[in-house]
C-alpha cells in the first residue's frame, strides 16, 4: 500500500467518520451474517420455528454422507474447469493478439467484446435458450444443413453444464479480457521490441515475457474466474434448469441456495455454504503457493 | 514493430467471428421483438421482421404493471448507486489521504469480501430485512447494498495517481477536508467517479440473485424478475414477448455503456489490480 498518507495519527478519528458508513454496513450484511452463518451450520433450523436444536457437527457428517453432494461436487469443478478454459486461457490469448498483433479497429475489438458484460444474464439465458433450442432455434436449423443433429443439453449431462458455461461466459468474458487487456498492455514496450528485433517467435515472448509479467493480474482473473463465476451461473441455472435433471445441473453455490429457500434446511445450507468457502480458499492458497516463485508484480 | 499480413488476418477474422456470436443474441432479440409470433416460428434465421409490430410490447405492458416494474428497477438502482458513490469515495480518501490505526488490516478486511461467495452471508441478510418487515419491498433490495469494496477499490486507484503535494499544500492552508475533496480531490478523480457510477448503475439494475429472494410480487418486480416469468413456458406463444422484455431490460444499460464507453473502459484499464 503506497504511503501517501498526510495527515498524522492525532486526526485518526477523521478517518474513522469517514469509514463509518462503510463500515456500518458491511458489518450488519457481511461480517455479522459470515459469524451467524458459521453459528447456523451447527443447528437444525427451518427458518420458521421459533427454536433452534443444537446438533453439533451434524449437518456437515449430513452433507459429507450425502450422495448427491459428490454430485455437485464433481458438477462444480467441472463448471470451474469450463470457465477457466472459456474466462481465463481464451481472454489471455485474446488480450495478447490484441496488444501485439492488430493494430487496426483496436478500439473497436475492445467496445465490442467488452459490451455482452454490461446486459442482464437473465436476458442471455432467455436469449440462449431460444437461440440454442435443439429443434426450432437459429444454430439448430443450421447445424441441421449439415445433417448434424443438436443434443437436447438441457436434459444431457454434461451438455448442460457446458451450455450454462457459455451462456454465463457470454457476460464474463469481457471484463476479464479488458483486465488481462490492460495488464499486457502496460508491459513495458521496450522488453517486447528487443525480443522482436531478435526474432522470438511469437509464443516464445507469451510465455516468457508477457506471462510472467502479468502473472498478478492473471492470479486475480484466475481467482475471479473461479469464486465470481460459480456465482454468476447460478442465474442460468436458477432461469432454465433449476439444477436439473437429476441435480445435473446444480453446483455447490446453486445447492446451497436450494437447500435454504426450498427445502428450508438452512443448518444443511449454511453448513454447504462454509465448506464451499473454504474449498475457495484453500484453491486460492494452492494457487498462491504454486506460483508465487514465478510472480512479477506489476510496480 | 512490424507484424505480417499472415499473422495478423487469421486473428483478425477469429476476432470478427467471436464478435458476431457475442453481438448476434442481441440482434436476433431486437428483430424477434417486432415480428409477430407466426413470422419467428417460420422465419428464424430472419433477423429482419416481415410485419414488423409493436404487439409483444404492449402485451408486455397490458399483461404486467411494466411501468411501475421499469420504475422499480430505475429506483433500486439510482438510489443504491448514490449511495454506493458517496460511502465508497469517503472510505477511499480515507485509506488514501489519512493515516490511521488498523488501516491495512481494514482495507484488506473489507476487500477480502469480494472473494466471499454470496451463500455464505444470503440467510441472515434474509433474515435482517424480514425481521424489519422489508420482504417485498424495493428499499429491502437496496438496503444491504449501501457500501461496496469494488467501489472503494476504484476510487482509491484513482485517488492515488493525485500528486500528495497538492493535498500537503492544501493542509498548509488550513483547508479542511470537506474543502479538500470536494475542491480538489473530487474534480481530479471524476472520470473514476463517473465510470464507477454507471458501472454501478448497470450491476443493480441487471441484479438478480438478491432480488429474487426479497421481491415477491409482481407490482414489486424488478425487469430481470418479469422477463424470468416468461422461461417457464418453453415452445409457449410468450417468445415474442420475452424478446420485447428483454429488449426493454437492455435498452438503458446498453445506452449507457455505449455513450460512456470511452470512459468505462478507461477505468478498468487504468486501474489495474495491484
Amino acid at each position: 500500500m503506497s504511503d501517501g498518507t498526510v495527515f498524522k495519527n492525532k486526526e485518526s478519528w477523521k478517518a474513522y467518520c469517514l469509514l463509518i458508513p462503510t463500515l456500518i454496513i458491511f458489518s450488519i450484511f457481511m461480517f455479522w451474517p459470515f459469524l451467524y452463518t458459521i453459528y447456523l451450520s451447527f443447528f437444525d433450523w427451518n427458518m420458521i420455528t421459533p427454536t433452534k436444536e443444537f446438533v453439533g457437527l451434524k449437518n456437515y457428517i449430513d452433507v459429507l454422507s450425502d450422495r448427491n453432494t459428490y454430485k455437485i461436487l464433481g458438477n462444480t469443478f467441472i463448471y470451474i474447469a469450463f470457465l477457466l478454459v472459456i474466462n481465463c486461457i481464451i481472454p489471455y490469448l485474446f488480450a495478447f493478439v490484441l496488444d501485439l498483433i492488430l493494430k487496426r479497429f483496436n478500439g473497436f475489438y475492445k467496445s465490442a467484446l467488452f459490451l455482452p458484460a454490461f446486459i442482464s444474464l437473465v436476458v442471455g439465458s432467455i436469449l440462449f435458450t431460444w437461440i440454442l433450442n435443439p429443434v426450432s432455434g437459429p444454430v439448430a436449423i443450421i447445424l441441421g444443413w449439415f445433417g448434424i443433429e443438436m443434443p437436447i443439453w438441457s436434459k444431457l449431462d454434461g451438455w448442460v453444464i457446458l451450455v450454462l458455461s457459455l451462456i454465463t461466459s457470454w457476460k464474463v468474458f469481457g471484463y476479464n479480457f479488458i483486465v488481462l487487456y490492460a495488464s499486457i498492455n502496460g508491459i513495458s514496450r521496450e522488453i517486447i521490441e528487443a525480443a522482436r528485433l531478435d526474432n522470438v517467435p511469437l509464443w516464445k515472448i507469451f510465455f516468457h515475457i508477457v506471462l510472467p509479467m502479468s502473472s498478478a493480474t492473471g492470479i486475480y482473473v484466475f481467482i475471479i474466474t473461479i469464486v465470481q463465476g460459480l456465482q454468476y451461473v447460478f442465474t442460468p441455472i436458477k432461469v432454465i434448469t433449476q439444477g436439473g435433471p437429476n441435480y445435473a445441473s446444480s453446483n455447490a453455490i446453486y445447492h446451497a441456495y436450494h437447500e435454504a429457500f426450498v427445502l428450508y434446511r438452512t443448518g444443511h445450507s449454511a453448513a454447504l455454504s462454509i465448506m464451499t468457502m473454504l474449498i475457495f480458499f484453500i484453491l486460492l492458497a494452492l494457487e498462491f503457493k504454486f506460483v508465487e516463485r514465478g510472480i512479477y508484480y506489476e510496480n | 514493430m512490424k507484424i505480417k499480413r499472415s499473422v495478423a488476418i487469421p486473428w483478425h477474422i477469429i476476432f470478427i467471428i467471436t464478435i458476431i456470436i457475442l453481438l448476434y443474441p442481441i440482434v436476433f432479440a431486437l428483430g424477434s421483438s417486432f415480428k409477430t409470433l407466426e413470422d419467428a416460428y417460420n422465419n428464424v434465421l430472419n433477423i429482419v421482421p416481415l410485419n414488423p409490430t409493436f404487439e409483444n410490447y404492449i402485451t408486455f405492458f397490458n399483461s404486467l404493471p411494466a411501468f411501475k416494474i421499469t420504475m422499480n428497477t430505475f429506483i433500486i438502482a439510482s438510489v443504491a448507486t448514490i449511495f454506493k458513490l458517496i460511502t465508497s469515495f469517503l472510505a477511499a480518501y480515507a485509506f488514501v489521504f489519512l493515516q490511521f490505526k488498523g488501516k491495512n488490516i481494514l482495507y484488506f478486511m473489507l476487500i477480502s469480501t469480494i472473494f466471499i461467495p454470496f451463500t455464505v452471508t444470503m440467510i441472515p441478510n434474509y433474515l435482517i430485512i424480514s425481521g424489519i418487515g422489508l420482504v417485498n419491498s424495493v428499499w429491502g433490495v437496496i438496503l444491504p447494498q449501501l457500501a461496496n469494496a469494488l467501489g472503494i477499490f476504484l476510487m482509491r486507484q484513482s485517488m492515488k495517481t493525485i500528486p500528495i503535494s497538492l493535498i500537503e499544500a492544501a493542509k498548509l492552508d488550513h483547508i479542511g477536508h470537506a474543502r479538500i475533496m470536494k475542491d480538489i480531490v473530487l474534480p481530479l478523480v471524476r472520470p473514476a467517479v463517473t465510470s464507477t457510477g454507471i458501472w454501478f448503475f448497470i450491476t443493480t439494475w441487471n441484479e438478480y440473485v438478491w432480488p429474487v429472494l426479497i421481491l415477491k410480487s409482481k407490482e414489486n418486480y424488478t425487469l430481470p424478475l418479469a422477463l424470468q416469468m416468461y422461461i417457464s413456458s418453453e415452445g409457449g406463444t410468450n417468445f415474442t414477448v420475452a424478446m420485447a422484455v428483454s429488449v426493454i431490460t437492455m435498452i438503458i444499460p446498453l445506452t449507457l455503456y455505449l455513450i460512456f464507453q470511452k470512459y468505462i473502459i478507461g477505468t478498468f484499464t487504468s486501474s489495474g489490480i495491484k
